[in-house]
């Protein structure tokens, strides 16, 4: 028997009462519109914040983003399996998606408007197998995510509040998990209900050939079209399973719909839109204050910019922040995610209307629910560990620093980081030592040092504080020289012109003396004659990099590893020495995650015969060593494992580990310190790598007896 | 405005490394000192803005006010960035060489001329640490002190202040004192706010009158030296005394110490 192609289709609303269709077409309308409004008060929310420049198009933005989010690549970081299952959720859902609107688009539009139909014949038969594979697909990254939520249960998934006590009336966050789990099961709901509804239109219309005789191409349906029959399934009974099951199906998918804007499956869009306007610079490079505002910081919501409150909603929980911050694995009060909640809850409640309620009301400061208190807010470490990880852009540190710019002013902090900023003021360094004492370290040289500010030279050296003051760091420093000087490299120091870079002091949130001691160190560097800089210090390094030019500075900088390794490699440094060392490295926040600098320090490992072995969490997951963001200046609780002590701990597990080698001061400082606190001085040691490089090339000529100072008067 | 307090501040000196005495020993070479706001001065000035900030809007005027030169701006536009309201400085070049009465004349004639409720200066200054000048602005004056005070308690416009003293050997004592009074300010007696670099800068708007010394109504003769009753003769580094580590065992080291003893008496060793 021929079948007319035509007839190769699905029936639609087949023996519905005109009434029962009105009907459905009127919840369908009251859906959209329910989602509409929805829409609308979300944008009416983010409408409250301050605006946000972004850079480039709109256009590319949307290229960027639609990249990561069909490569699913932020989403499968350091959780494959997460990631391959919500890739069969997002593109099961999408297919599912795209098919509904192709019926949409024809029964609704196209065939009453024009006569023009599609849906029939070979498209259609390809249409069915193909939203067949879609919803298979979308279960089964659904059943995953459901075993994930209720067996495996990742320590990240837990909503327990670091920064609350379980006495607090915002401890409790199992709201979300009713929430998480009304998501996966109404999803499950309506793929399942599908394939029922699939079978029993099957079974109902077996009599008719182009239905039945075609039923492979919907394999799930057939399959449970079988068992039905199997079961003893009449037609008649299918039929009238069929009008059941359809408006129960119909139903969950329109109340999904309209659901959309009031709950997490909102992040189909706000993570989207998150992804967007993502900023490559979100930590690295703070924002200046601009000259017409008077409060520096954020202290009320509305402070944020649209972007950010994007970004609150953008937040799906997935626990990538929370178990990469260094300060919540060793106990502070502080969980990236939860301060994105905390705010993203305030918004919820102080943004809600049409209008704003009084100031105080939107004070995001404090202990009360949805606010953030001071003390998670400077157990930061601004390591960006946080930023990095987020898969759908969420950008915390900018928030962080701007709500402490408004703990600063109000002198909201440790009394001992005040002592700290007051001393920087007055010296232009965090040690309080003279000015005029910051070359000292170079009269133990067997050879003059070059005074930029006086002389030309290739190579500037923009020493920092701690290379600077830090005796166990001027011995580096030393080191280092000796290295240029060997290699021939033309190279000057600032001397007493030069103050701490500042790129701490930004982050701590005291900007004011950030510009100073920027706008000072760009005023010397400007009447000083050289081609590049150099720095030991990626805290340096990323300042001057990213942030000195808006400012006026743009300077050509690297960090000395990348100096080293081009050394090394052109033959101006020989390794005499190989050493022949089993060693492990770690990655300084300002150098690996903050600059991409992950590769001069191993390659420099490599050509000085080292056996690297990388910990676990290296390179773009390296875990700070807990100085970052001024918390250098601030007391770490006692008693409670440091972050520098946890990473010592992580090395010392390396079989065999000679060489714990760093590439930052402040490193040198925290792990040796972290080193004996921990027990394991003895079982291997810390170093610098210009240490080892020192070693490799062989010991530098002996000093002549007398040293001649090179410091300026 | 019904309340006034004047807060007396002073810009002091430290000195950085390796410093050097001026060509006429009398002093520092000013190129070797760091200045900034005296610490005592700081507590001072918090507690001043405390009782402001504690009394209702525009009910307490915090008016701090300094002797010196131009860089004296620098600490006075840090109170105005901590509170205070305005600033003074009295400046001629008559005044230099003044010492604590002289400056406390200087300070009292700003006083009769803003006729404040309460007089506060730190109890000493970090680098001449006379802890004379407070005390003499009372009794120029004429008005009741209270010297060291580490606690108090006033409400504005009150008749007395509550003050807590602090004496020698960790005796402390309390006492009621009449106002208008001076009162010299004991480190501790708060926590000093931090002035972020922005709201210093911000402080420029804030009001910095500078006076002279006719403004005031004193003679160039009432200042500086010849309005000083002392006068600074010499400024030097004492010579250090000679120490050394004796190493070695017991026997060595009994050994080197007697051939040092016996140097120090002119024997032959």
């Amino acid at each position: 028997m021929m079948i007319d192609r035509h007839d190769l289709t699905r029936i639609l609303f087949e023996d519905f009462h005109p009434l029962a269709v009105t009907v459905f077409y009127a919840i369908g309308y009251a859906a959209i519109g329910m989602f509409c409004w929805g829409t609308w008060i979300q944008i009416r929310k983010y409408r409250y914040g301050t605006a946000h420049a972004y850079t480039g198009t709109l256009l590319t933005r949307f290229r960027a983003m639609s990249a990561s989010v069909i490569s699913h690549r932020t989403i499968a970081r350091r959780d494959h399996a997460a990631g391959a299952a919500h890739r069969l959720i997002f593109f099961g859902f999408a297919l599912l998606f795209l098919g509904t609107s192709t019926i949409t688009l024809e029964y609704d539009i196209l065939k009453p408007l024009f006569g023009t139909r599609f849906w029939f014949g070979d498209f259609y038969l390809w249409f069915s197998l193909i939203l067949d594979v879609a919803g298979v697909m979308l279960g089964l990254g659904l059943l995953y995510m459901m075993i994930r939520r209720g067996w495996i249960k990742p320590p990240k998934l837990n909503y327990a509040r670091p920064d609350r006590v379980p006495t607090d009336p915002d401890y409790d966050r199992s709201n979300y998990r009713i929430e998480d789990w009304a998501f996966l099961w109404s999803l499950l709901l309506i793929a399942v209900t599908g394939f029922v509804l699939e079978a029993a239109r099957l079974v109902w219309l077996e009599g008719r050939p182009s239905v039945w005789d075609y039923r492979w191409w919907s394999p799930m349906g057939a399959a449970f079209a079988l068992i039905m029959k199997t079961g003893g399934m009449t037609a008649e009974a299918a039929g009238s399973l069929r009008s059941g099951l359809w408006w129960f199906h119909g139903l969950i998918a329109l109340g999904f719909i309209a659901l959309i804007p009031f709950s997490k499956v909102k992040h189909i869009f706000t993570a989207s839109g998150s992804l967007m306007f993502r900023d490559p610079l979100a930590a690295q490079r703070l924002p200046r204050i601009p000259e017409t505002q008077v409060n520096p910081g954020f202290q009320y919501i509305t402070d944020l910019s649209w972007k950010q409150l994007l970004n609150l909603d953008a937040c799906t929980k997935c626990g990538r922040c929370h178990e990469a911050c260094p300060a919540r694995a060793t106990g502070a009060p502080l969980s990236p995610r939860d301060v994105i909640l905390s705010l993203r809850e305030f918004a919820n409640s102080a943004l809600a209307s049409g209008t704003l309620p009084d100031k105080a009301e939107l004070d995001i400061h404090g202990k009360s629910p949805g606010q953030v208190s001071m003390e998670t807010l400077w157990s930061c470490r601004t390591c960006m560990a946080c930023v990095e990880i987020c898969p759908v852009a969420v950008e915390h540190v900018p928030i962080i620093v701007q709500m402490r710019r408004k703990l600063v002013e109000a002198g909201e902090m440790d009394p001992l980081l005040t002592k700290t900023l007051q001393t920087i003021t007055k010296t232009g360094n965090s040690f309080g030592e003279s000015k005029r004492k910051r070359g000292a370290w170079t009269k133990a040289l067997p050879f003059p040092v070059k005074d930029a500010r006086k002389e030309p030279v290739d190579v500037l050296w923009f020493v920092g504080d701690y290379a600077s003051f830090d005796p166990r760091n001027q011995t580096v420093s030393q080191t280092f020289a000796g290295l240029l000087q060997e290699a021939g490299v033309d190279f000057g120091l600032l001397y007493d012109g030069e103050s701490n870079a500042g790129n701490d002091i930004r982050r701590v949130g005291e900007e004011g003396l950030y510009e100073m001691l920027a706008t000072a160190n760009i005023d010397v560097m400007q009447k000083a004659s050289f081609k590049t800089i150099v720095t030991t210090d990626p805290h340096t390094f990323n300042t001057i990099r990213n942030e000195y030019p808006d400012f006026g500075g743009a300077y050509e900088i690297q960090h000395y590893t990348t100096l080293l390794r081009d050394l090394l490699q052109s033959g101006a440094l020989t390794v005499k020495y190989p050493l022949n060392r089993r060693v492990t490295f770690h990655d300084p926040c300002h150098l690996g995650r903050f600059n991409k600098g992950y590769d001069a320090p191993r390659d420099i490992l490599k050509l000085i015969g080292c056996d690297l072995i990388d910990m676990k969490r290296c390179k773009a997951n390296s875990f700070c060593c807990g100085a970052g963001g001024g918390r250098i200046w601030i007391p770490d609780p006692v008693g409670v494992e440091k972050p520098a002590q946890n990473r010592i701990r992580e090395a010392a597990v390396i079989a065999d580990l000679e060489v714990y080698v760093v590439s930052c001061p402040k490193d040198l400082t925290m792990f040796e310190d972290a080193l004996k606190t921990t027990g394991n001085e003895g079982k291997f040691v810390v170093r610098e790598l210009i240490e080892l490089v020192r070693e490799a090339v062989g010991a530098a000529p002996t000093p002549v007896s007398t040293p001649q100072a090179a410091v300026p008067a | 405005m019904s309340t006034k307090i004047l807060v007396a501040v002073k810009q002091v000196a430290a000195l950085d490394a390796d410093f050097e005495i001026r060509a006429d020993g009398k002093d520092v070479d000013a190129d070797f000192l760091i200045r900034d706001l005296n610490e005592w001065d700081d507590f001072a000035l918090e507690e001043a803005v405390k009782i402001k900030e504690a009394a209702a809007e525009g009910e307490v005027e915090v008016v701090v006010v300094s002797v010196g030169a131009d860089e004296a701006d620098e600490a006075l536009r840090k109170c105005l960035a901590k509170g205070a309201d305005r600033a003074i400085r009295v400046w001629d070049d008559a005044v230099a060489g003044s010492d604590s009465i002289a400056i406390a004349r200087v300070l009292c004639a700003v006083s009769q001329r803003e006729t404040p409720d309460l007089v506060f200066a730190g109890a000493q200054s970090s680098d001449h640490a006379f802890a004379s000048t407070g005390i003499a602005i009372a009794g120029l004056l004429g008005w009741p002190h209270a010297a060291v005070v580490n606690q108090l308690t006033y409400l504005p416009a009150a008749k007395q202040a509550g003050v807590r003293r602090e004496l020698e050997g960790g005796l402390l004592q309390t006492m009621q004192i009449d106002c208008p009074a001076v009162l010299t300010i004991q480190l501790g007696i708060n926590t000093p706010r931090y002035a972020s670099l922005r709201s210093i800068k911000q402080a420029a708007a804030k009001p910095l009158d500078t006076l002279g010394l006719a403004d005031i109504g004193l003679s160039a003769t009432e200042v500086g030296e010849s309005g000083s009753l002392s006068r600074v003769r010499r400024m030097y580094i004492p010579e250090k005394g000679r120490a050394q580590m004796i190493e070695g065992s017991a026997a060595e080291q009994a050994a080197q110490l007697a051939a040092i003893i016996k140097e120090y008496k002119g024997e032959a060793a």
